[in-house]
């Protein structure tokens, strides 16, 4: 029951969908900051038409850059949302809206309008952290109140005059514009927390499965367990032999059952062959060798069913045997072929490493690769698969 | 003759795999442990060849009994395990152990690695390389996983931001980043899963 999360849901597209996920959130991004910076641009150019002084226009025009950013930063505090510390301290978001409503004050002053006093104020207010339901309501609140100072601005005359109803209208709505990105942002993360929950329970129901065969498997065995050893007790005293028989028969299932169990437990348990590789190479650092690794980076095409055998047993005997100072470990694409080769600066006795070789030799030769082991200074074992891949074609 | 010191916080097992190791001609238990504090204690008097440690222990577990044992006294540690979790054996190599067995080996095969490891051998169970070498890899970088190590007892993001001499934000970016890629919800979640696969 190694990682059933793992089994259901494969690493690499977890770590696809984080990025679209980021993606998307940077595309929430811009599109506010675009709505408002269409709004900054849109009053600076009616200034600028209006015939307003050199510095009302920086004003209107800079003094907008900077609210702009400040609204950025309450989007940042947005995006981590949901943690359970709060993600900006009270007296800094004080800070930025306190922006919004300076930048407000001189440029509705400046410009003679009530609706770009206000909409600074009311769109860093709808860009807070607000409850789910609340922000609908200031959104509202603060709609209406625009749409009533638009009114009153086109009555009112003043550089808006002219015509320019448009900028008004606009004006009322980039709370809603910016409201309705952030919502399709949260169904966004709902859908990804949903998704995530979807694995899990995957895995979940992965390992009730596993706990239920191990029950059976346990079950059986500790049954035929216990049967041996209760005849064992009652033969002891007349037929010792064949109650030792008996005695012997009761260990041989202690290892079947551990055997079967551990199977079950590692069913599932398949890592891509370059997270392998990366294993024994930590493995074989942490042992105090010094590890020189060529990994091909796309080694998780190889062959993992034949490959994956001999790079455990490979890794094992270097572990196991210890000694040596330095160990090389390559996997590389040759035109093919996948080619793998080990070498460890400790002289291995040829006892114990047989057995082991020998299983992998025919494993390999089945295969139609090459096993090639080199006793000298150095102990190397390379071995070359086809490349399953190109075989196909 | 070899020394071997046996701690484990099971006494049935313990006091079984004595009695059968003592069958052995060339071994004789001189200790036997309850805890990983016993076990540093009494190996810091007796001086045994070999100690044999039980992993899951209370208190100290038997890969830093190894570990403090390897400071101050000449033994060599075979660490015994009855499911090595992920990281366990990177971790035991790194401080020294000698052997590492699973606790379903026979009491005749474990006493074959004593002698082995007495000789000045290592010893690694082929079941667990096996498992060790199919430990599912981390998504997280190193500095994520300082990040998490840093606030695994549930400190501020403040407090963890002190401790790595980060900004804030940088540690926001960070946790935001390991919740999206662990697929978790809070730091506890991802801190318990990142402690149970052996990656902090």
């Amino acid at each position: 029951m190694s990682s059933p999360l793992g089994a259901a849901e494969s690493p690499p597209r977890a770590r696809q969908l984080a990025r679209s996920i980021t993606a998307t959130w940077w595309y929430t991004v811009i599109a506010i900051a675009a709505f408002e910076a269409i709004l900054v641009v849109a009053w600076t150019s009616l200034a600028v038409r209006a015939g307003a002084p050199l510095v009302t226009t920086l004003l209107i025009g800079l003094g907008g850059g900077v609210w702009l950013l400040s609204t950025l930063l309450l989007l940042f505090a947005y995006r981590h949302r949901g943690d359970f510390e709060p993600t900006r301290p009270r007296a800094q978001v004080a800070m930025l809206l306190g922006v919004a409503v300076a930048y407000g004050a001189v440029a509705g002053t400046l410009a003679g309008s009530w609706s770009l006093a206000l909409i600074p104020i009311a769109q860093s207010l709808v860009l807070l952290n607000w409850p789910d339901g609340i922000r609908y309501r200031v959104l509202s609140v603060a709609t209406i109140a625009l749409a009533c100072l638009a009114v009153a601005d086109s009555f009112q005359g003043g550089s808006v005059a002219a015509g320019e109803w448009w900028v008004l209208v606009y004006t009322a709505l980039v709370p809603a514009m910016a409201v309705s990105s952030l919502w399709w942002w949260d169904v966004l993360v709902v859908l990804d927390h949903a998704r995530a929950s979807e694995a899990r329970l995957a895995a979940t129901q992965e390992r009730l499965r596993v706990a239920t065969d191990v029950h059976d498997l346990q079950g059986h065995h500790l049954q035929v367990i216990a049967l041996q050893l209760e005849l064992a007790e009652r033969l002891h005293t007349s037929a010792p032999e064949t109650a030792l028989e008996h005695l012997h028969a009761a260990r041989t299932s202690v290892g079947e059952a551990r055997q079967g169990t551990r199977d079950l437990a590692t069913r599932f348990r398949t890592v891509p062959l370059g997270d392998e590789l990366a294993n024994a190479r930590d493995l074989l650092t942490a042992a105090g060798l010094t590890v020189e690794a060529h990994i091909a980076p796309d080694a998780d095409l190889a062959p993992a069913t034949d490959l994956g055998p001999v790079i455990r047993e490979t890794t094992t005997n270097v572990l196991r045997h210890g000694g040596g100072h330095r160990a090389r470990l390559t996997l590389a694409r040759e035109v093919r072929s996948w080619r793998y080769e080990i070498s460890n600066d400790a002289p291995h006795t040829a006892a114990g490493d047989g057995s082991g070789l020998d299983g992998i030799r025919r494993r390999i030769t089945e295969a139609g690769g090459t096993l090639d082991v080199q006793r000298g200074d150095e102990f190397t074992v390379i071995v070359t698969v086809p490349d399953a891949e190109q075989g196909e074609r | 003759m070899i020394r071997v010191l046996l701690a484990d916080d099971e006494g049935m097992i313990r006091s079984a795999l004595a009695a059968l190791l003592r069958l052995e001609d060339d071994i004789d238990v001189i200790a036997e442990c309850a805890d990983g504090e016993q076990a540093i204690a009494e190996a810091t008097r007796l001086k045994p060849d070999v100690c044999l440690l039980d992993l899951e222990m209370p208190g100290l577990d038997g890969v830093e009994v190894a570990e403090r044992l390897r400071r101050t006294v000449a033994t060599r540690c075979v660490i015994v395990t009855r499911h090595a979790r992920p990281g366990v054996l990177r971790r035991a190599l790194a401080s020294g152990v000698a052997g590492f067995l699973p606790k379903s080996r026979d009491a005749a095969e474990v006493a074959a690695v004593i002698r082995r490891v007495a000789n000045g051998t290592r010893y690694v169970d082929p079941e667990i390389a096996a498992d060790a070498l199919s430990d599912e890899r981390s998504p997280l970088t190193d500095r994520e996983l300082d990040v998490l190590r840093a606030g695994r007892r549930g400190e501020t993001t403040a407090q963890i931001a002190s401790t790595l001499s980060l900004a804030p934000g940088t540690v926001r970016n960070h946790i935001s980043t390991i919740l999206t890629k662990l697929a978790v919800a809070t730091r506890q979640q991802a801190v318990l899963l990142a402690e149970e696969r052996g990656w902090i």
